[in-house]
């Protein structure tokens, strides 16, 4: 059809495919709050665990798939080149857990589960790990890849902050906190909260 | 790369009279018509992108300088969206 745009065409591909990303996510879900189920039972008092779903929304996945391109621009002659399908996250499972010493124990019980899904962690910019991450296809459909991720609490909710607050209202504003020049402030929160989640740790395992 | 070689390149381009787009991840000067990606830019050293910088071979069209040559189409869209 002519004078369609590349978004256009991609966002008529979202809306065919929706039904069956709700589907991954809903399957995702229910099986990670399943198999995280007795490390929930096991927790101290001052211990959370907290399984958090969702779909990413049509915008969203078109941002995302247009800011791959160099100089984040689709080009309109290849538009068929592009498939929403592409991303990983479409569906996507995010695991928060405080202190971060059950992070290793949620990742070990869902291996078990997911032992096909391919590794893919989330790496800060000095190459330390942020938040194990997992895509891969389940039961619920074998177009659709599904996403989770286990990550500290306090990250977590630091992203969870960064996208209540800026993208959400404002889904121009993703391009300033993915700028070189926001890249050192925010590697300086996560490292501060690295320090936060260390300390307590630390204090914790001491006597009281 | 190190965050502190990025802010360093950052800098180089905005004391050239760079802007950085949010939207399209690019740093463009207007009067010189030139384009860098971030990708170009976290990928090529300091001295390449000061001697590109430099490089005042008048042109009237855009020159994009990415990591993989963006198409003609590419070009057209971008130098419509930055002016």
């Amino acid at each position: 059809m002519e004078g369609r745009t590349v978004e256009d065409k991609l966002r008529e591909e979202y809306f065919e495919i929706l039904p069956e990303i709700r589907a991954v996510c809903e399957h995702l879900e229910a099986e990670i709050k399943y198999r995280v189920l007795p490390i929930s039972h096991s927790l101290d008092r001052f211990e959370r665990i907290i399984v958090r779903s969702r779909v990413k929304e049509c915008e969203s996945a078109l941002d995302a798939l247009r800011r791959r391109q160099e100089g984040a621009t689709f080009d309109p002659e290849r538009a068929e080149a592009y498939t929403l399908r592409s991303l990983k996250d479409l569906a996507g499972v995010r695991i928060l857990a405080f202190p971060r010493a059950r992070l290793g124990e949620i990742d070990a019980a869902l291996r078990n589960v997911f032992d096909n899904w391919t590794e893919d962690p989330v790496l800060g910019d000095n190459g330390e790990k942020l938040a194990f991450k997992y895509w891969g296809f389940s039961a619920a459909s074998n177009e659709i890849s599904g996403e989770y991720q286990i990550v500290s609490m306090l990250t977590g909710l630091f992203w969870e902050v960064e996208h209540s607050a800026i993208y959400k209202p404002s889904p121009q504003l993703r391009g300033v906190v993915r700028s070189p020049k926001m890249r050192e402030p925010i590697a300086n929160v996560l490292k501060a909260l690295s320090a936060f989640d260390e300390e307590f740790e630390l204090s914790i395992q001491q006597p009281r | 790369m190190e965050l502190k070689e990025l802010a360093t390149k950052t800098r180089i381009l905005e004391g050239a009279g760079y802007r950085y787009s949010f939207d399209r991840e690019v740093y463009f000067n207007r009067q010189a018509k030139k384009a860098f990606s971030v990708e170009f830019v976290e990928d090529r050293s300091e001295d390449e992108i000061e001697q590109l910088i430099r490089d005042n071979a008048p042109s009237t069209n855009w020159r994009f300088f990415f990591v993989e040559p963006p198409s003609a189409a590419v070009e057209r869209e971008l130098a419509n969206i930055l002016g």
